[in-house]
């Protein structure tokens, strides 16, 4: 297999200039204002994880930033093309292409904490996302990132789970259900035709952690919600494809959801807990497939949250009386605008909340967002750039951390590990699920997804 | 002496104001983004916010984490204002309201100082020096001379050419570097304040 690096070597000027042309066809005016913009004040440094945890030049924001606006400047402006040295402009060769990847792949999440720091207000992961979307096209996205894109596109989920083990494992966890609420009829449907609610899991969940959709599934069977899961392809909320910035392919993914909504008749789709997944379908799936969709889209943190307000399924905080604190993913939260919900469902789920400092769309990023966990060529830096959030959760002195997003859950097992925080990790479905007042037997002893 | 310095002055303002505004045109240019997802929240109360409360030292790390050159900024900026308004009355031939002479002076000297700061402090610090190009020392040495030869002016006549002199470059290599944020900064914060508003993020609930 010919490895990233012998690809970049072997780099033809037309495939740069295919790139180039690709960056400039994603940058609209917002972009363009924001390359035009920097002024090397340098004081979004200690926004970005990477650089808290490793002060260096090249985990500045800014400097990131720089590579790609060197760029801009050289080929897009006339004072880069007249006085290059004077105003910091530089040509898209290899050597840039090598500097990109690094910055926009291998430095960032994309989790746009900057942006709020920066002196100007410049949107840095927008311009980061242009950068990607060239590196895309000149094939040059991380191969182990790459595959997890190409497994959505051949299986329609990003873990190659066949429909086989899928619905064995939903079956199973329906057997599960069953036991735990004393309800033989307790179900988890599956390709329920016409049910109101489509909800959609992280393949993580069925892999790794079928506890959280057991909760999920046990949150709807208290509330009698009419819902379904989809056997088919439609059933995986995530897309890589939001990271490698390949947009035909992140339209292919958001397709999925569609057609499965469509097969299915159902009104709602109901994102699971997931801030990538809930951002590329919530936000940019419309933008990548050019239409508005035709059914309604909640965060299954909304739906939890009017469940407990409507008084359509009570809780007992009692029944989780550890110290909780929440983290904040930044696609759900800073780039999702999902903060509160999350927050009302706790404070009525739990005895002891406890807020991380800062939090909401002030949150550190746990350092595996934009794709990281995917790709292993980042690992260290990954976690080594999660000691911001070790440290935030430390500082609370809390349990549980919930997480309403299975690859955040993934990066804080990792640290949790290497930074011995000694904390259970759950989502909010499970503290719910936990918390539940049934009229069915006592609750489990709350083993959580750790 | 002093007319032709005055159309000099005048001349680079006029480049100045037309090539700012190419320079935005083109970035305009690029066009906007049609969005098809529903909005969660208000553009324009996302923009109203990132252009006040987003900007304080309450919704942002970075000033509470910088506050010295946070101040000198401000300082900074203040007195390149004040040395431009002190320029208009000058090319006005109107003689600058006695109640202000010295406000002006005292900001443009402070400015001067803040602008010497960031110098510095530019020159001092390892990852801002690896940040800079030759452009950010050469606006800072235009802006700050600029705001001290106002003050100096006003104190000294006989420093005036200079300082037309300076003001002349300053207006000539402003749409070149990175001055050009004297645009850009109200159009990529008006552009953050609507994404966020939109998305639902701004104005904060925290
Ligand atoms: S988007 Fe996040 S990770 Fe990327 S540079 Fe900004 S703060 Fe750092
Ligand atoms: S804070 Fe903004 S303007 Fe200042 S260096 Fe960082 S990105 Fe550039």
């Amino acid at each position: 297999m010919v490895t990233i690096e012998e690809r970049i070597d072997a780099l033809t000027e037309r495939e740069l200039q295919h790139g180039l042309d690709v960056f400039r066809s994603k940058l609209r005016a917002a972009e363009a204002s924001y390359l035009n913009a920097c002024v090397h004040c340098g004081l979004c440094a200690e926004s970005c994880h990477y650089f808290r945890m490793e002060p260096t030049l090249e985990n500045v924001p800014a400097r990131k930033l720089d590579h790609v606006a060197a760029v801009f400047r050289r080929h897009f402006t006339t004072a880069g093309r007249l006085a290059p040295g004077l105003v910091g402009a530089r040509g898209f060769d290899r050597a840039m292409v090598r500097a990109w990847l690094d910055a926009v792949f291998g430095r960032c999440s994309l989790c746009g904490r900057c942006s709020l720091n920066c002196t100007i207000g410049i949107g840095l992961p927008r311009v980061f996302r242009a950068a990607r979307a060239a590196l895309a096209a000149m094939d040059l996205v991380p191969d182990d990132l790459q595959a997890t894109v190409d497994n959505s596109l051949r299986h329609g989920n990003n873990m190659a789970i066949t429909r086989e083990d899928w619905v064995d494992t939903v079956q199973w966890l329906e057997e599960e259900l069953q036991m735990e609420t004393g309800d033989p009829e307790a179900r988890l449907p599956l390709d329920r035709h016409g049910a109101k609610m489509l909800f959609t899991v992280n393949p993580r969940e069925p892999k790794f952690f079928p506890l959280s959709l057991q909760a999920s599934a046990k949150v709807f069977w208290a509330a009698r919600e009419d819902w379904t899961l989809a056997s088919d392809p439609g059933w995986d909320l995530t897309n890589y494809g939001l990271f490698n910035c390949n947009d035909e392919q992140a339209g292919q993914i958001t397709q999925n959801l569609v057609d499965a909504m469509a097969r299915l008749g159902c009104t709602t789709l109901v994102i699971g807990e997931c801030g990538h997944g809930f951002g590329a379908a919530r936000w940019e799936g419309p933008e990548w497939l050019q239409r508005t969709y035709p059914f309604e889209l909640r965060s299954m943190l909304d739906v939890m949250d009017e469940y407990l307000e409507s008084g359509r399924i009570t809780v007992d905080p009692a029944r989780n009386a550890k110290t909780v604190t929440l983290h904040d993913p930044c696609n759900l939260v800073r780039h999702g605008g999902v903060s509160e919900p999350q927050r009302r469902v706790l404070r009525r789920s739990v005895s002891r909340f406890v807020e991380m400092t800062p939090s909401r769309e002030h949150n550190f990023c746990c350092g595996g967002g934009g794709g990281q966990l995917a790709m292993a060529a980042y690992k260290d830096r990954r976690i080594r750039s999660g000691g911001m959030k070790a440290q935030q959760i430390k500082d609370t002195g809390a349990e549980i951390v919930v997480a309403p997003c299975h690859n955040c859950i993934d990066q804080l097992m990792e640290l949790n590990k290497e930074y011995r925080l000694g904390v259970q990790i759950k989502t909010v479905a499970e503290m719910v699920a936990e918390a539940l007042v049934t009229d069915g037997p006592p609750p489990t002893d709350g083993k959580g997804t750790t | 002496m002093g007319q032709p310095l005055h159309l000099a002055v005048l001349a680079a303002a006029a480049w100045a104001v037309g090539a700012l505004a190419v320079t935005w045109l083109r970035a305009r240019g690029f066009g906007r983004r049609v969005l098809l997802a529903p909005a969660a929240g208000d553009r324009s109360a996302g923009v109203c916010y990132a252009f006040t409360r987003a900007m304080l030292p309450q919704a942002k790390e970075s000033v509470r984490m910088h506050l010295p050159s946070y101040a000198a900024g401000m300082v900074f900026h203040l007195g390149t204002f004040a040395a431009f308004g002190v320029l208009a009355f000058v090319l006005a031939g109107v003689d600058l309201p006695a109640a202000v002479v010295w406000p002006a002076r005292i900001a443009t000297l402070a400015g001067a100082l803040g602008g010497l700061a960031l110098l510095a402090k530019r020159a001092l610090t390892p990852h801002l020096r690896g940040l800079s190009s030759p452009d950010d020392f050469v606006a800072n040495l235009l802006t700050t001379s600029f705001a001290a030869l106002a003050g100096a002016a006003s104190l000294r006549p006989q420093l005036q050419t200079a300082w037309l002199v300076v003001a002349t470059m300053l207006l000539l290599y402003l749409p070149i570097g990175k001055i050009r944020h004297c645009i850009f900064f109200f159009s990529s914060r008006a552009y953050l304040g609507a994404f966020f508003g939109y998305r639902g993020t701004f104005p904060s609930a925290s």
